[in-house]
């Protein structure tokens, strides 16, 4: 994802590593629905403006700067095609007009994003994250910092380039339109990654435009957390067709993570070998080699000729999702060997299939774990692997883009495990529920209640009880934001290159504690004293929110580094143990500062 | 026959297209003019009479310039100014429009107070019923009804003209004034020199302007003739203030009254007026602080809004124009909030909004030229040189003036 203005003064590097000027502009060409940049402009040394294909000359872009492919002598610079128009010239800042005519918004920045070495123009970002953004980063990720604290999120508003009309090359304003272009030039892939950015109701208007065999192609390239949703949305009448198109172990994925209503609609609106194959692929355990094979499998006999199996795979097999591999079987489907497309085409069609078949086989047992099916074919580069059942019968095949998504969507997991931000799954059991942050907070708020309850015994009235209680959110809050902090510390302690020396480290967590400590401080003197509580609870409540906030801030920068062994190698330490071991601490300081402070200075 | 209508319709066009440039212009003089013309006059006699010189034909060209801008562009200036330039400078330009529009519009209830304590009214019965009939003209949009008769009773100003003849100044000194330029050095008399180029060539009024031409949708052929109303609008509101700062120097500078009080400055009238004077300068002043504290919160709502995209209007509702809605509203009780701050000198208020008027004034023209020169935007009706020397003279001149304030008062000179 890249954002305009932040390309803006990028500088542009050469082949040889030199910096021959900086961004100044962009152009996409906007015959099609998410246009693609095809244009860089920028600025030489001397101010000169110079323009370059984004395709002949761009190796790649990342936040810092554009690199080309050619040094600065072997360019061939290029000028405004007619259907061009540039983001910055033309675009950016101006204003947004509905069909109405109703003023919306302005362009504060235009949204671009990367799917196969292509950037695409996503849209214009017109909420007021944006002006931030272009105000300063720096302004938007502080309002973005406060509005976590207090549980919101600050979020961006799209509009997405296919609402955009430019109409007749007037550029004065943007008019918003809900006509689009057709969409079928795009790779399927593409349109996927443009979809999982759409709101749903975007998203069901871009599927209008769609036909069914294009929204099964994109369908299947969505993120399987979007899937569901996609179909779910659609009418079932269109979603059965499309899943039809569909390969069936990604129909049955789909329909697996319907709710069970909608699925049997869908089923009975199918053709009955369709549904009957998905209800069997569905009969298999999910996350497991069974759940994610297709039974589409291309398989011979060993008394076959290869010129026979050449015909046979001609006849049969032109919709399979795998041909690399044909199967040789005997019996009720007992596998024997397999026969690689290569062998084939490499042999004489006279010669037997037993001459060339190869016995010794890579499988899968239907109920191993997709992981190891994955990593097994990662490790031997299959392109597909045989699924087969105890007896050895073979029930279909684990395609190598299954494999991948499948090793896509563990690594996320494992992500997500590790940073306790579990919203990509489901949590099923109790350790993962109490693991959730809110959940977390939620019991020891309780906790802290009761123990500053208990405390009140010693303080000598109900109102300090009351001003004690009302902080013990905002210091656990605090707490837990220490302990994602220092939870990212132990992940990029991985990689020793990003772990700065622990002197530096704690200078600045140190400052960062003591600003946070003050600011914590001043919120809670100041809602204190509107409170008009008396002056010495005053004093002890604000101290026992500062000393608790500094306490668990130098925590968090020490226990990454007693965590680390000498090999830099990071000691598991579980994400939930660690937001509770903040808490309790954050919470220990609080109420033991109060205790200890109420009899010295009265409360 | 042919002929006789054809002539006909060229009138009706040309009467429908004068008009802003008057309007704006006689806004102008509003309560923030009156006291700082008023303290020109009575504190240093007729010695600031060039400045108005100088700064009456940069007017002219400087609302000649945001006309022109609006009728080739068809857009307001904050609009030119966020596309040409972009978030960052916008926010700064929109900032410094915030400041000197609230701080003017703090000014325009000051003058109410002002002119209600003349009548024996106090100023917390006063600013409150004047912010809400100012909410409320603005809100209902009745203000468009109101504003003519308000305009008719502010004209009571032109009375000074009348009175200035009638104080019988010394014509020879007031001429040598106009023509040799004087500088006391001190800091009063610099911060007073930036209130009067404030006041003058005020930043809103330029936004105005600009603004009522797109709204009329003038052409650029149109603007041939819109543009006579506009200078002569500007020349009008100019000429009225030279005679108040005469009349304030015959009658009030020799008599060593200062004008620290709307009182004393009313005494300004009374050659032509008597004993009636304080109630001309009372009704005037409160026609003409109620006119633009309706005009300088909207201005502002309208130039913000234009910025960042947001809808506005006043036929919009509340929810439909959130932010149009919220920023005139929250100017007009900010500004009446200020004025009820216990022990504050109504007239000092008035002046020091000149003065902040006077200091963000030069930016806003950098942003003016910058725009106006640039031909992507402007065509063919970019400056000429005549335009640009003397609007960057102005802007040099502006600049100049803050800087030796900075100094005197850093260095305690004056």
């Amino acid at each position: 994802m890249f954002y305009l203005t932040q390309l803006l003064g990028k500088p542009v590097v050469d082949a040889s590593g030199q910096t021959i000027g900086t961004i100044s502009d962009i152009a996409i060409s906007t015959g099609e629905v998410f246009p693609r940049v095809t244009a860089l402009a920028f600025r030489g040394p001397d101010k000169t403006p110079f323009m370059l294909s984004w395709r002949k000359f761009v190796e790649s872009i990342d936040d810092e700067r554009v690199v080309l492919n050619a040094e600065r002598a072997s360019l061939r610079f290029s000028y405004m095609q007619p259907d061009e128009v540039l983001l910055h010239r033309d675009l950016l800042n101006k204003q947004i007009v509905d069909t109405q005519g109703m003023k919306v918004v302005r362009v504060n920045d235009l949204k671009l994003s990367e799917s196969r070495n292509q950037l695409r123009l996503l849209g214009a970002e017109v909420g007021m994250r944006s002006v931030l953004r272009a105000l300063s980063p720096h302004l938007e990720n502080a309002a973005a910092a406060i509005a976590h604290l207090f549980g919101a999120e600050l979020s961006e508003t799209v509009i997405a380039w296919n609402y955009m009309d430019l109409l007749d090359r007037d550029l004065s304003s943007v008019r918003l339109s809900v006509t689009h272009k057709r969409l079928h030039e795009l790779h399927p892939a593409d349109v996927a990654d443009v979809l999982e950015q759409l709101t749903p109701s975007q998203r069901a208007s871009v599927f209008e435009h769609l036909d069914n065999a294009q929204a099964a192609d994109a369908i299947s390239e969505l993120e399987d957390a979007f899937q569901a949703d996609v179909i779910d949305d659609l009418g079932s009448e269109r979603a059965s067709n499309i899943l039809e198109m569909m390969d069936p172990d990604d129909a049955a994925d789909i329909i697996g993570d319907l709710p069970y209503d909608k699925a049997e609609t869908l089923l009975r609106l199918m053709g009955v070998d369709q549904a009957s194959t998905i209800r069997r692929l569905l009969g298999y355990k999910e996350k497991t080699a069974g759940g994610i094979m297709t039974p589409e499998v291309t398989t011979v006999t060993e008394k076959m000729t290869v010129q026979q199996v050449i015909e046979s795979l001609r006849r049969e097999s032109a919709d399979s999702e795998s041909i690399y591999y044909i199967y040789v079987t005997e019996g009720d489907s007992h596998l024997v060997g397999v026969i690689s497309l290569r062998d084939l085409v490499m042999s004489e069609p006279s010669v037997s299939v037993t001459d060339i078949v190869q016995r010794d086989v890579f499988t899968a047992g239907v109920d191993d774990d997709q992981e190891d099916v994955a990593e097994l074919m990662s490790k031997y580069d299959l392109l597909a692997v045989p699924v087969i059942d105890e007896t050895g019968k073979l029930l279909g095949i684990v395609t190598v883009d299954d494999a991948l998504d499948v090793l896509e969507e563990e690594s996320a997991e494992d992500l997500a495990l590790a940073t306790g931000a579990d919203r990509t799954f489901e949590a099923t059991d109790a350790w993962s529920w109490l693991g959730r942050k809110s959940s977390w907070l939620t019991i020891w708020t309780i906790t802290g209640v009761g123990g500053a309850v208990v405390l009140g015994r010693f303080l000598p009235t109900l109102r300090a009880t009351l001003a004690t209680v009302l902080f013990i959110p905002l210091v656990m809050r605090l707490a837990e934001e220490i302990a994602t902090h220092s939870l990212g510390v132990l992940i990029d302690a991985g990689d020793p290159e990003q772990r700065p020396p622990l002197g530096k480290r704690l200078l600045v967590d140190v400052a960062v504690g003591l600003g946070l400590a003050a600011v914590s401080t001043l919120i809670v003197f100041g809602m204190l004293e509107v409170l008009n509580e008396p002056r010495a609870a005053v004093t002890v409540i604000t101290t026992a929110v500062g000393l608790s906030v500094l306490i668990t801030t130098i925590a968090g920068t020490l226990v990454p580094y007693v965590s680390l062994n000498k090999e830099g190698t990071a000691w598991r330490v579980p994400s939930a143990l660690l937001t509770a071991g903040f808490a309790l601490l954050g919470l220990v300081v609080y109420l033991g500062a109060i205790a200890y402070l109420t009899p010295i200075i009265g409360g | 026959m042919m002929s006789g209508s054809s002539k006909k319709t060229r009138l009706l066009a040309t009467l429908a297209i004068i008009g802003p440039g008057i309007i704006a212009a006689s806004a102008g003089n509003d309560s923030g003019g009156i006291s700082t013309y008023s303290a020109a006059g009575a504190r240093y006699g007729y010695k600031m009479l060039w400045m108005m010189m100088i700064m009456t034909p940069a007017f002219m060209i400087i609302q000649e310039m945001a006309g022109r801008m609006g009728a080739v562009t068809g857009k307001g200036f904050s609009a030119l100014i966020r596309e040409r330039f972009g978030v960052r400078p916008t926010f700064f330009a929109m900032l410094l429009l915030l400041a000197s529009n609230a701080a003017t519009t703090v000014a325009e209830f000051a003058g109410v107070a002002a002119a209600m304590e003349l009548f024996g009214v106090s100023r917390y019965l006063s600013v409150p019923i004047a912010a809400a009939v100012v909410w409320l003209l603005v809100v209902r949009g009745s203000y468009r009804h109101v504003e003519k008769v308000l305009l008719a009773l502010s004209s009571v100003f032109i009375a000074y003209v009348i009175s200035a003849f009638m104080a019988k100044p010394d014509w020879l000194a007031v001429g040598h004034a106009i023509v040799v330029p004087q500088i006391v050095p001190t800091t009063g008399f610099i911060a007073l020199a930036i209130g009067l180029t404030g006041t003058t060539i005020a930043p809103w009024m330029q936004f105005l302007v600009q603004s009522n031409i797109v709204d009329k949708g003038t052409t650029i052929k149109e603007w041939r003739i819109a543009r006579l109303d506009v200078m002569v609008g500007a020349l009008v509101a100019n000429l009225v203030a030279m005679f108040i700062i005469i009349t304030t120097g015959a009658v009030l500078h020799p008599a060593g009254i200062m004008a620290t009080s709307a009182k004393e400055a009313a005494n300004a009238l009374a050659p032509l007026a008597g004993s009636y004077a304080t109630l001309l300068f009372a009704i005037g002043l409160l026609a003409a602080s109620v006119l633009s504290a309706a005009v300088l919160p909207l201005t502002a709502s309208y130039a913000i809004c234009e910025a960042f995209g947001w809808e506005s209007g006043l036929d919009r509702v509340w929810s439909e124009a959130p932010m149009f809605n919220g920023i005139y509203t929250f100017v007009i009780f900010l500004a009446a909030a200020v004025v009820l701050l216990p022990g504050v000198n109504l007239i000092s208020i008035m002046l020091i909004s000149q003065v902040i008027n006077g200091m963000m004034l030069p930016f806003l023209l950098i942003f003016m030229m910058l725009i106006i020169n640039d031909t992507r935007i402007m065509g063919s009706y970019v400056n000429g040189p005549f335009h640009n020397i003397l609007a960057w003279g102005t802007i040099i001149v502006a600049i100049s003036l803050t800087v030796l304030l900075v100094v005197m008062t850093l260095l305690g000179v004056g």
